[in-house]
């Protein structure tokens, strides 16, 4: 399996780079043990299991996974939501809750289904509105104004 | 009689109007959550762990335990009418379930799906009420080395039981563990792996993480599959069994509710266990067992009965240990922790009100569930016919807000998604979230005991086989580890495949 080479591969340097980064606290003794002590043990036995999949992988003993391929549509909604779902907590601050969670729900709408124009809006305004009372009223808890400033 | 004044006491707290109130939302949104194959029981608990802040602890607990076994009714209703199980512990339902709706007898599955359920969570609730006590008591005596050996049984055994590849559920633990450890230092409070950041001095949030692994990567991975799915349209009569329906069914029930009762207190996914051993059972034992998969009433309510009980008995090592055993008990773990909580061994006679109104909310949410579902179960069918394209954005939102509105911080949205990400690349090539979450709740209690336990032996190690328990749990893990190695179990992953195709 060639993404199990690849995950044991990063999952080897990862446990060398923990352990390095570790490697700045102190470890103690196993008598009085450190902060070092249990991320280290842990980055050993990382590397040890990521060993055990690269050997698995290269044995090609592994069953296969059920998971099937994501057509090109597919990875377009992935994309196209991780986007919006990064640009949302970038304007969070500025833009204030209401229209930021506006605008998120906008994007997200449209691209993962094409739903229709009016429905968008419809369905936009009334997610951000209703989740803005329940939040902000309700739950009294301080949502960014923004820009709108309220 | 002290068991009859304790129930007492837990009914007076269960049967106020806001617990009872709590008690039914919960339910309620653990059906829908059931119900709807987009969101699983862990990430609507999640969710609604920032709700709880403000929450008597009672309260909060009521709720949420209710979202958790409302949850395994509402993923039976899925499996039957549409082929398509809400959440994992209704795979098995699917294979008779569905068959029975074929048939035309939809309401009869649905009704033995309900009472099964409902039968095995009260006898789940008593052996809860038994045996939590029980296991607290003896665990007065557990010292730092015991529930080191606790946590790494706990952790082996749910690597152990995982559908998948054991080593990659290893791994997870592992990176979990490590997840676990940035922050302070539980002992000496020396910083580390905070990168200077003050979001991370208190570690990895329990919530953005849930979230992300099971909110966010939930839907990503729904949009990656997003295709067109056709509910089956049935009129759904006599949802009441008739009585050859019971004749068939109070043996599998019975049994379900006992397998699955003590499946759910050992580490590991214990409802999804439970239902999948429960059907194998009872085909084994029928007379008939060609049968089954052609819609025999047995199919159902064995497994409905088992993952039920399961449930509760997965709260006895929380609620008795302090060890939680599976990602939704960790969150339970955090919710009580969020109120200065420690569950534990002296958790029961500590906060007696809570344990006990706990336990007579679930008598209570069981009863709820069945009075209300049996009426709805044609409201929940319309709502499984909401739109990916309607519904994907609302998950995505409710992520969003929940772990904003914790601490009302933008960095913990970006660690959200960046786990999101990374779990839905992880489930991708076969790495599943679910022993992350736990070992990420239970590396500090593992990291605090195995370095007490050096500090009492003076860094010997054997102080963790010179004790009885201990040593028991040493040689469990240890076998857990050894055994997939002598015998591959090939056997058990191509029988689940065939069980979910």
């Amino acid at each position: 399996m060639r993404s199990d080479i690849a995950v044991g591969a990063i999952l080897l340097a990862l446990a060398g780079y923990i352990f390095l980064t570790a490697s700045t606290l102190p470890f103690g003794t196993a008598r009085v043990p450190q902060t070092a002590f249990f991320p280290k043990t842990l980055a050993v036995v990382l590397a040890s299991l990521s060993l055990v999949l690269l050997a698995q992988a290269l044995a090609g003993t592994k069953v296969p996974l059920d998971s099937d391929k994501i057509g090109s549509a597919g990875w377009f909604r992935i994309g196209a939501s991780l986007a919006t779902l990064i640009g949302f907590a970038l304007a969070l601050e500025p833009l204030g809750f209401l229209l930021s969670t506006f605008l998120l729900m906008v994007c997200l709408l449209r691209t993962i289904e094409a739903q229709s124009w009016g429905k968008v809006i419809a369905v936009a305004l009334a997610t951000s509105l209703i989740t803005y009372g329940l939040f902000a009223w309700l739950l009294g808890v301080p949502l960014p104004a923004g820009v709108l400033g309220i | 009689m002290d068991i009859l004044a304790n129930v007492g006491l837990g009914f007076t707290v269960a049967l106020t109007p806001t617990n009872l109130l709590f008690c039914f939302l919960g339910a309620l949104v653990g059906t829908l959550v059931g119900v709807l194959p987009g969101l699983g029981p862990v990430g609507a608990v999640a969710f609604l762990l920032s709700l709880t802040f403000k929450m008597e602890p009672a309260s909060a607990v009521i709720m949420l335990a209710g979202i958790y076994y409302g949850a395994m009714y509402g993923g039976s209703t899925t499996s039957i009418l549409v082929n398509i199980p809400g959440e994992t512990a209704s795979v098995v339902t699917c294979l008779d379930g569905y068959r029975m709706a074929r048939q035309g007898r939809a309401g009869a599955a649905l009704g033995m799906a309900a009472f099964g359920s409902f039968i095995a969570g009260t006898f789940g609730v008593i052996g809860l009420m038994f045996l939590a006590p029980l296991l607290g008591r003896a665990a007065l005596s557990f010292g730092p080395p015991e529930f080191f050996a606790l946590t790494l049984t706990g952790l082996t055994l749910v690597a152990y039981l995982t559908q998948g590849s054991m080593i990659k559920a290893l791994v997870m633990a592992v990176l979990g563990l490590l997840a676990g450890t940035a922050g302070m230092d539980p002992i000496s409070g020396q910083e580390r792996f905070t990168y200077g950041t003050l979001t991370l001095r208190d570690g990895f949030g329990l919530v953005p993480v849930a979230m992300g692994l099971f909110g966010v990567a939930e839907v990503l991975d729904n949009l990656a599959r997003m295709g067109s799915q056709s509910v089956y349209e049935t009129k759904i009569k006599g949802l009441l069994p008739n009585s050859q329906d019971w004749k068939d069914s109070v043996r599998p029930i019975a049994r379900g509710s006992l397998l699955g009762f003590f499946l759910g207190i050992l580490p590991g996914p214990g409802p999804v266990i439970a239902s999948f051993v429960s059907y194998a059972m009872e085909k084994r034992l029928s007379r008939y067992p060609e049968k089954f998969g052609t819609g025999v009433i047995e199919g159902v309510a064995g497994p409905e009965a088992a993952n039920n009980a399961a449930t509760a008995g997965s709260f006895i090592p929380l609620l008795s240990l302090g060890i939680p055993t599976s990602a939704i008990m960790a969150l339970f773990m955090g919710a009580l922790m969020i109120h200065g909580i420690q569950p534990g061994p002296l958790f029961i006679a500590r906060y007696p009100e809570l344990f006990w109104g706990f336990i007579a909310s679930m008598y209570v949410g069981n009863a709820m569930l069945l009075v209300l579902n049996l009426p709805l179960i044609g409201m929940w069918v319309r709502v499984l016919k909401t739109p990916y394209g309607i519904l994907c954005p609302l998950i995505l939102l409710f992520c969003l807000i929940g772990v904003y509105s914790l601490n009302a911080n933008v960095v913990e949205i970006t660690i959200m998604l960046a786990f999101g990400i990374g779990g839905f690349l992880m489930r991708r090539v076969g790495f599943e979230g679910a022993p992350f979450i736990l070992a990420l709740v239970l590396g500090p209690i593992m990291e605090t005991s195995l370095r007490q336990s050096l500090l009492i032996s003076r860094g010997n190690f054997s102080i963790f086989i010179n004790r009885p328990i201990c040593a028991v749990l040493i040689v469990l893990t240890a076998a857990f580890l050894i055994w997939p190695i002598i015998r591959p179990k090939k056997e058990r992953i191509n029988h689940s495949a065939k069980v979910t195709k």
